[in-house]
């Protein structure tokens, strides 16, 4: 089918099509030959058994006419009881006047002769070239068929046919018994046999002409063949005895058939060849012999064959015409298509210059073509929109990737960041979302004793979250002072000034007393960070909320600040919300109770070694899920001044840490 | 996200907010808040049980809806939110500007 698949469409059409074609001729070929075939069975079935009945009536017609004789000897003999004279001279009459005879005889049961001896008394006159002649029966005849058999059933009878004893001719006998009256009872006197060559049968059988090489046999009673073409057969075979040697059971059926005294007509194997033949056979009512008339079926059948060879001739005509029209058709109409098949090639090889075929046609391939042509037009435009949009499209790419830059670019980011400071470290970390984010960190001394730190998350993406970022960054440095509350709250009105979008900012910010360890911190709307006391019980603790609001919405909103001391070692871990935020392939988020969790055995960690640990764990988590917002960490931890644990701060003795 | 009017009462309009709000998605209640301040409708309760999740797009959305219903002296109320949703609006203190009920009969009792 593969094969098939490939090939075209006028190959397709015509193999289909020619198919049918086949198909169809075949059918009526098939149909034809049957139905011609059975027509021409039933009319040789008529033909056979008209032929078989015409030619057993006249063959028993005759056989009739020969009954007559010695019937009419016997009541001549039985009522005249003629003298040795009169008995010759009747004898020698009746064989004359009927030529079909071959002999006559009277045979009469013992009878006393003029010594009154009983004896054996019988005439017979035989045909002998032409002459009549007296040929005496030399044999006691009481005990020869032709004559027990007629005495004891009492009624005339033809005899199976036998080799006349004088001139090798077959012949049968047809004897006939005659009576005398006697005290008034009827006694047996003897019988009239006549007898009747078969050379005359044969002849009325061997002329029925049947075809070229059909023909006709004749069985007797037990199935001896009287007459066949094959003289072999004749008087030496029976047609059980043939049946036996070649066999065949079919035809010793139809044997019993035939002796039986039935008519039929049935398939039939020739006897001395293997011919088929038709054979209709039908009895002789006058001595119960069976007629078999033979039609050579491959005679009879040549007519058909002949139409048949004829039809098939004209059925292939018929085909390879209709190949050609096909052919020429399906090539005309493919023609086209090829053509726009080629094109279409052309196209999805990439050259959309390629010109389309232009078809006069309007039908299928002709609107295909018109299509095709209109789609090649709308493709170009699109390609060509796409080429446009995706330069624009990569040229705000390059520009949100500057702004990207510029923004990341003014976040502090050079660690340790204060290397002269060592009463706290401080690390702080972003790790962009591919799209533009709006996450911010700060750090800045205020004055020798206050660190000011900030870590905040403007709303929505893109440019408009990055330069809302970039000015609430500028802000907080031009609006910071010593009181955190101030400094948010200037920073809000600022902001929310002219800011119909509602842009917005989450802002932690603290101050941090480097010296003393105290911590004022105001949250404007942001997640709360969390305060690490390594050591503790419960080493992660939110810090309390100041019941704040986000920056940029609601101007002179009164923030309020919240103080606490860290002690030394003790930290505090800010961050945005996309590290709770943080996604997974199964939408899952990665949470507060999470994040604590890790946080809890990292609480003595130096700050570096913390915001990395959190890093590694969110990306763990979100394994390979896209980052859809900024994550910002931001931890600072107090030292004091004293150098009492394992955070080692810059000195003019030490190396530089690897830490913050 | 998905945003349905659920009833009528008195002058009072209650839309069912479902899904999740983000950048992508809020526009759509800009716009059908839009189409029903149109028509002259000034009270809103915002029904959030089915809501799950709003970002900070969402939450500018709200806010610049709220504005616009301030400026027609209108209403919003936002009614039943589920827990992380309420955390959103009170880690940001929006639930100082944006009134919330812990039900819906909360809200339409007020």
């Amino acid at each position: 089918m593969n094969l098939l698949r490939r090939r075209g469409i006028a190959f397709k059409l015509s193999l289909w099509v020619l198919g049918g074609v086949t198909l169809v001729i075949a059918i009526i070929l098939t149909l034809n030959y049957n139905v011609t075939r059975r027509l021409m069975v039933e009319k040789i079935e008529e033909n056979a058994f008209n032929l078989a009945q015409a030619t057993a009536n006249r063959i028993n017609s005759l056989l009739k006419a020969a009954e007559k004789i010695p019937a009419g000897v016997a009541l001549t003999i039985a009522e005249l009881d003629p003298n040795d004279t009169e008995l010759k001279t009747l004898l020698a009459n009746r064989l004359e006047q009927n030529p079909e005879l071959f002999g006559i005889a009277a045979a009469f049961a013992l009878k006393p002769d003029a010594t009154d001896k009983l004896k054996l008394y019988s005439r017979y006159y035989v045909r002998s070239y032409d002459r009549l002649k007296e040929s005496p029966i030399n044999y006691d005849y009481r005990f020869h068929d032709w004559y027990q058999i007629p005495k004891v059933i009492d009624k005339p009878l033809w005899s199976e046919p036998y080799f006349g004893e004088s001139g090798g001719i077959v012949m049968t006998s047809y004897s006939t018994p005659f009576y005398r009256q006697k005290l008034g009872t009827k006694e047996f006197a003897g019988i009239v046999c006549v007898d009747l060559s078969l050379n005359w049968l044969r002849n009325v059988v061997s002329s029925l002409k049947i075809g070229e090489t059909g023909y006709a046999f004749l069985i007797t009673r037990n199935g001896t063949f009287v007459t066949h073409p094959d003289l072999d057969l004749v008087m030496n075979e029976t047609i059980f005895s043939v049946a036996e040697a070649r066999g065949n059971p079919k035809i010793r059926e139809i044997g019993r058939s035939m002796i039986a005294g039935e008519k039929g007509f049935t398939a039939f194997t020739g006897l001395t060849n293997n011919q088929k033949y038709w054979m209709a056979y039908t009895p002789l009512p006058a001595n119960g012999w069976s007629l078999g008339v033979l039609f050579p079926q491959n005679e009879l059948m040549a007519d058909i064959h002949n139409l048949t060879k004829n039809m098939l001739g004209l059925g292939l005509g018929g085909f390879f015409l209709i190949m050609l029209v096909i052919l020429l058709v399906s090539g005309k109409i493919t023609k086209p298509l090829r053509a726009l098949a080629k094109s279409a090639d052309a196209i999805a090889s990439g050259n959309l210059e390629t010109a389309i075929p232009t078809l006069k046609t309007e039908d299928e391939v002709g609107r295909l073509a018109l299509s095709f042509a209109g789609m090649q037009q709308a493709l170009k435009e699109y390609i060509k929109n796409l080429t446009e949009t995706t330069a624009a499209k990569e040229r705000i790419e390059s520009e949100l990737n500057i702004a990207r830059e510029i923004q990341m670019g003014i976040l502090p980011k050079i660690f340790p960041a204060f290397p002269n400071l060592p009463e706290f470290n401080l690390y702080a970390t972003i790790k962009p979302a591919r799209e533009v984010g709006g996450d911010l960190y700060d750090f800045f001394m205020i004055d020798d004793q206050h660190l000011c730190f900030t870590v905040g998350d403007v709303s929505g993406k893109g440019v408009p979250a990055a330069l809302f970022m970039a000015i609430t960054q500028t802000l907080i440095k031009t609006r910071i002072s010593r009181s955190s509350t101030t400094t948010l709250h200037q920073v809000n009105n600022d902001l929310a000034r002219d800011n119909p979008s509602m842009m917005f900012v989450t802002l932690f910010l603290g101050i941090f007393n480097i010296v003393t360890g105290e911590l004022e911190y105001c949250n404007g709307g942001h997640n709360p960070p969390y305060r690490l006391t390594p050591g503790k019980s419960e080493p992660v603790q939110e810090l309390p909320t100041t019941d704040g609001i986000a920056l940029g919405v609601m101007d002179d909103f009164a923030f309020t600040a919240k103080s606490i001391t860290l002690a030394p070692g003790e930290a505090l871990f800010v961050f945005s919300d996309g590290v709770t935020e943080a996604m997974n392939q199964r939408d899952e988020l990665f949470t507060e109770a999470r994040l604590e969790k890790i946080l809890a055995p990292l609480a003595k960690q130096p700050v570096r070694e913390i915001s990395d640990q959190v890093m590694q764990e969110i990306e763990i988590f979100a394994d390979n899920t896209p980052q859809s917002d900024d994550i910002t960490i931001l931890t600072i931890r107090y030292i004091g001044k004293k150098r009492n644990n394992d955070e080692q701060t810059t000195s003019k003795t030490s190396p530089p840490p690897c830490q913050g | 996200m998905e945003i349905k009017e659920f009833k009528r009462k008195d002058e009072t309009l209650v839309a069912t907010l479902s899904g999740r709000m983000d950048a992508m998605t809020s526009t759509g209640f800009t716009d059908q808040m839009g189409v029903w301040t149109e028509t002259g409708l000034k009270s809103f309760i915002i029904d959030c049980s089915a809501l799950d999740y709003i970002s900070s797009a969402g939450l500018r959305a709200i806010l610049v809806t709220a504005k616009k219903i301030k400026t027609i002296n209108g209403s919003l109320q936002l009614a039943a939110l589920q827990e992380n949703v309420h955390n959103v609006f009170s880690i940001s203190g929006f639930d100082k500007i944006i009134p919330i009920t812990a039900t819906l009969d909360d809200a339409l009792n007020q």
